[in-house]
Parts: C-alpha cells; sequence; structure tokens
C-alpha cells in the first residue's frame, strides 16, 4: 500500500476509534454513578462541533504560539502513529513523543496569559517529573527483551508468551499512565476541574476542537502501545477488545475515585513507578 | 475575505496538494513522513481556521479583551 | 549491540574532527523537535499574565519588559540550540558541556526577572546546578578513564565494566541536578511563576528533552546483554 495512504488511514481510525473510546468511557462512567449519560459517539460530535463555532483569540495571548502549540500536538502524536502502526519502530521515540506531550501540556496553559491556565501549566511541571520515572516502563521492557524495536517485542512474544506475564509490575506502571492521561482520573490533574479545564481553558473553540483530535490520537496511540507491548501480535479485533476492556476498566476507577489533590497524586505516582522499578529489577534477577 | 481567511485558504490548500501528491506518487519514506508530519496537522489547523465562526466586529473586540469572564 | 536497537534506523554520521554527531530516527525526531520549539520561541510574542487584584474587582496584568523580552529571548535561543546539540552528539564530554550550558542559560533565563520568590528559586537551582556539575563531569572523567574514549560509537562496543557503571550513575546524578528533574524539581517548579511563557517552555523542555536522551546514553554505556 502506498505509505501516505497507510498513514492517513492509521491517523483516522486512531482518531475515531479514540473519540468512540473517550465516548463510551463518560457513558459507563455515567451508568456506574446512576445517570443515563450522553450518547456513546458525544465525544466525536463535539469535536466536530467545535469547528464550526465562533472562535476568538485572547489579546493576552502569546502569538503565533498559542495556536501553533495546538498544531504541534497534533504533529507529535502523528508521529506516534507513525512509529507505532505504520513502521513498528523503536520504543524509545514514544518515550520522547511523551516527554513532548507533557511540554505541549506546560505550554498550552501558560501561552494564553489565563491564570488557570498558569495554575495547569505549574502542575504539568510537577506531573511531569511524576509521569516520566512512569515510562521508564520502557527501560524495564527493553531489559527483559533486549530490544526497543516494537516488532522485534512481539516476536518475542511469540516465543516467550505475552510480556504482561513475564514484568506484571511493568504493565501496573504503564496502566497507571494511560489512566492519568484519561479524562476525570484520579491523576488528571492538569484537567482538574478546579482550574476549569486546566491547559485547554482558554484554547475554545476550533483550538479545542483541534486539541481534542490529538488527544483522542493520543489515547487510542496509549492503548495501542500497551496491546502491543504487553499482549503483542492481536488481531485488529483482538486490539478494539482491548482496547474497550482498558477503557472500561480507566472508567471504572475515575468513576469510584475523586481528583487527587496535586501533591498525593504525585505522591502516589511516583511511589507506583518506584515500586514498579524497583519490583521488576528484583523480579528480573531472581527469575 | 480578511488576511486570516485568505491564508488559511492557500494553507489549506497547498497541504492538501501536498498530501494528494504523496497519496499519488510513492516517494522516497523520509519525504513522506515529513510531509504527514508537517502537513497533516497543518490542514486540518487550516480546515479549522477556514470553517470557524466568526463574531461581529464591535463584539470581537470584547471577547479579545475579557476572555476569562466567557460570554 | 549496536545504536540501532535503541534508536531505529541509523541514518548517518557527521564527523566534526574528532566530534562525531551522528543520527537515528530518534535522535533525528528530538533534534528537529527541538529545533521547531526554538524558532517558535524566537518568532513568538509573550502572553501578559493576567492576576486578580486584591481588594478589588479589578485585574492586573503582568508583562514582560521589552529589555528583559530581549535578553531572555537570547537565552532562551541559546538553551534550545544547546538541547538540540545535546540530542545528536556521539561524544560523552560534549554531552556533559551541553548540559552544563544548558543548566547555566535556564538560570539566566529567569535571573533577568524582578520577582523574589523566582528570583529565590533560581538562586536555589542555581545551587544545585552547580553542585551537580562535579559528578556530571566526573562521570564523563570516569567513564574516559575505564573505556579510554568517549565517543558513544566506541563505547558501544565495549562491554560493561563496573567502573563505567559507577560512572554512568555519576552521569545521571549530574543531569539530574543540573536539569532540576525530580528530586530536585520541586526547586524548578517556582521558576514558571513568571510570565514569558515561551521562555519558560525552553527551560521545561531542555530539561525533559536531556533526561529522555541520557537513558539512551545509559543503556549504551550499560549493556545488560
Amino acid at each position: 500500500m502506498n505509505l501516505m495512504a497507510d498513514i492517513l488511514l492509521n491517523v483516522i481510525i486512531a482518531f475515531l476509534v479514540g473519540s468512540v473510546l473517550f465516548g463510551l468511557q463518560r457513558k459507563i462512567m455515567a451508568r456506574i454513578q446512576m445517570r443515563p449519560g450522553p450518547p456513546i459517539i458525544q465525544h466525536l460530535l463535539h469535536t466536530f462541533k467545535f469547528f464550526i463555532k465562533e472562535s476568538a483569540f485572547p489579546k493576552t495571548a502569546a502569538m503565533p504560539f498559542y495556536i501553533a502549540i495546538t498544531a504541534m500536538l497534533c504533529a507529535i502524536w502523528v508521529a506516534a502513529v507513525i512509529v507505532g502502526p505504520v513502521t513498528e519502530g523503536s520504543l524509545l521515540l514514544f518515550f520522547a513523543i511523551y516527554a513532548l506531550h507533557k511540554i505541549v501540556e506546560h505550554n498550552a496553559g501558560s501561552s494564553s496569559g489565563s491564570p488557570y491556565g498558569k495554575m495547569s501549566c505549574v502542575r504539568a511541571v510537577f506531573s511531569a517529573a511524576a509521569e516520566l520515572p512512569l515510562f521508564a516502563v520502557l527501560i524495564i521492557i527493553y531489559l527483559k527483551t533486549g530490544t526497543m524495536n516494537i516488532g522485534n517485542i512481539v516476536t518475542y512474544q511469540g516465543h516467550y508468551g505475552p510480556l504482561i506475564w513475564g514484568i506484571p509490575l511493568a504493565a501496573m506502571m504503564f496502566f497507571v499512565l494511560i489512566l492519568s492521561k484519561a479524562p476525570y482520573s484520579p491523576f488528571a490533574i492538569t484537567k482538574g476541574k478546579d482550574i476549569i479545564s486546566g491547559y485547554e481553558t482558554e484554547h475554545f473553540g476550533l483550538l479545542r476542537g483541534y486539541l481534542m483530535i490529538s488527544e483522542s490520537i493520543a489515547w487510542y496511540m496509549l492503548l495501542w502501545v500497551f496491546l502491543t507491548v504487553f499482549i503483542g501480535g492481536l488481531s485488529p479485533i483482538g486490539y478494539l477488545i482491548g482496547m474497550v476492556l482498558i477503557s472500561a476498566l480507566v472508567a471504572l476507577i475515575n468513576a469510584t475515585t475523586p481528583i487527587l489533590n496535586p501533591n498525593h497524586s504525585i505522591m502516589v505516582q511516583v511511589s507506583l513507578a518506584f515500586i514498579g522499578v524497583l519490583g521488576s529489577i528484583i523480579l528480573l534477577t531472581v527469575y | 475575505m480578511d488576511k486570516l481567511k485568505t491564508i488559511s485558504w492557500i494553507l489549506f490548500i497547498i497541504s492538501i496538494m501536498f498530501i494528494v501528491y504523496a497519496l499519488i506518487f510513492n516517494l522516497v519514506n523520509w519525504i513522506v513522513y515529513a510531509i504527514s508530519l508537517v502537513f497533516i496537522p497543518l490542514s486540518i489547523l487550516s480546515f479549522g481556521l477556514i470553517s470557524m465562526a466568526r463574531g461581529k466586529k464591535e463584539d470581537e473586540e470584547d471577547k479579545r479583551k475579557e476572555p476569562f469572564i466567557g460570554y | 549491540m549496536d545504536l540501532t536497537t535503541l534508536g531505529g534506523q541509523f541514518i548517518g554520521i557527521i564527523p566534526l574532527g574528532d566530534i562525531v554527531l551522528y543520527f537515528t530516527t530518534f535522535n533525528l525526531f528530538m533534534f528537529a523537535a527541538v529545533l521547531v520549539f526554538t524558532v517558535l520561541i524566537a518568532i513568538s510574542r509573550t502572553e501578559s499574565q493576567v492576576e486578580a487584584q486584591f481588594g478589588t474587582l479589578k485585574d492586573r496584568e503582568k508583562k514582560v519588559g521589552k529589555a528583559e523580552f530581549k535578553i531572555r529571548r537570547f537565552l532562551a535561543i541559546v538553551c534550545g540550540l544547546a538541547t538540540a546539540g545535546a540530542m545528536i552528539t556521539g561524544d560523552v564530554f560534549d554531552f556533559t558541556l551541553f548540559v552544563a550550558l544548558i543548566g547555566i542559560v535556564n538560570i539566566g533565563i529567569v535571573a533577568a526577572v524582578k520577582e523574589i520568590d523566582v528570583l529565590d528559586s533560581a538562586f536555589q537551582y542555581g545551587i544545585i546546578a552547580m553542585i551537580a556539575s562535579l559528578p556530571l563531569f566526573g562521570g564523563a572523567a570516569f567513564i574516559l578513564a575505564s573505556t579510554g574514549t568517549l565517543s558513544l560509537l566506541e563505547i558501544v562496543n565495549i562491554p560493561t565494566t563496573t567502573l563505567m557503571l559507577f560512572g554512568s550513575i555519576l552521569l545521571f546524578l549530574g543531569v539530574a541536578g543540573e536539569t532540576g528533574v525530580a528530586p530536585f524539581f520541586a526547586t524548578k517548579a517556582e521558576m514558571f511563576r513568571t510570565p514569558g511563557s515561551p521562555f519558560l517552555l525552553i527551560i521545561h523542555l531542555s530539561s525533559l528533552m536531556v533526561i529522555v536522551r541520557i537513558i539512551e546514553i545509559l543503556l549504551i554505556i550499560n549493556k545488560p546483554f
């Protein structure tokens, strides 16, 4: 197949599936809280709706940074799609992409001049300090399999069985990372409702729709990496079932836990990262 | 048509042209990656800038000035 | 083991005498991302931070003055270029130099601000960065002493010894202090209170990108297999 067609197809699939999964998550959360909840395609509809809404750019914003940062978010997750489903490249690149995602989160907040955005920006600095150690899970995968290449990791799992049994603590760490990227999650301090919408507060209208597209792709990609790296070699139906299951699990957790205070959120994440890294290394040396 | 709309139309047409060009011809891999990294986000952004609704001129100044209290 | 295990496809090298820059997909991606951000910073205006005033219903706008803007933008661009250099260098000593430069420039970016809290935290961060420069260069020295080379393209073929492991731990400590990530991030987060979002971006960007890069370097030095 033509490479561009492959990339475009994967980006569109990532966007659509990610949006529907976000909608599903809201639906499940609503049902757990005994509300009817919005339709499953609500997130998708919101994304499209924002594109035709009236938009204005705040006078206080740092132009052209304020707009360019949204394009950066989209570009890095398109890069993630290329590294992931299209070429099955290096996991280390995902690390870089995730770090860039934290930077975009940080600066989308501060570029508008809004106090809510600023608060979210400072929180993003804190949470980066906790989420990057969690992303060290990639190193554990490397120590276990001896490769950073996604294709080779899938081959490894073909021989030795899914990695989720081999390094369960690493899978737990990655799950915490996925959880902290979900809306309404206990770790979503950068988007906590106490600071309105966090870094997205001043990105309304089309820019919000644009951010939502990128976030849907990001959600799909995080789930894709989890399923590929820890379970490996799934068919498209398998991926879909896995993504729905993880989204449902995340929704269950989000519906039943409050958003943690920033300090607590960081401490929980850092402790989990510490337990995960140390425990995995002990497990690797023992077996 | 104001300046923003004109620029967005130009950017949109350029980015769609590049994407279609890469779709039709089989280019070297890294050029396709570069095109998709730059022009997919740019096409979405410029499409958004074209499709977004603009308020009345006199209202818009207020919205830009007092963005944080909503409207 | 070779470099492609970590960074994906090997694209090429740029030899500058005995300093060799090398590109894998991973290095190239980070290099390009840092450069894009640096260009954005160079052309961007700063935001004016809106804060609620105490006692009235009015807002207060905090802006970046013109002289301050110029010097901070210059330092931010230097920081961006140093970060971009640290992404592609194939030489451990070069890397430590770039990291040290990032540390100095980061203090410079916030030192121009006239706010006591910010200056305080910049001072504390500066002390940590200074202390961290000893393990940083010490680590590079240990690696040189134990392998006889500083080039990552050579080190990748040399089996790991205990002294190399010790050197790389020192190197990591140095980078952690110099970039102000956990456990030192508390001093750095306060620095982000100032207005001037593009310049704050480069402080954050440089520390995260250098951390990502140091992980690649540590895995190159310490070969688990």
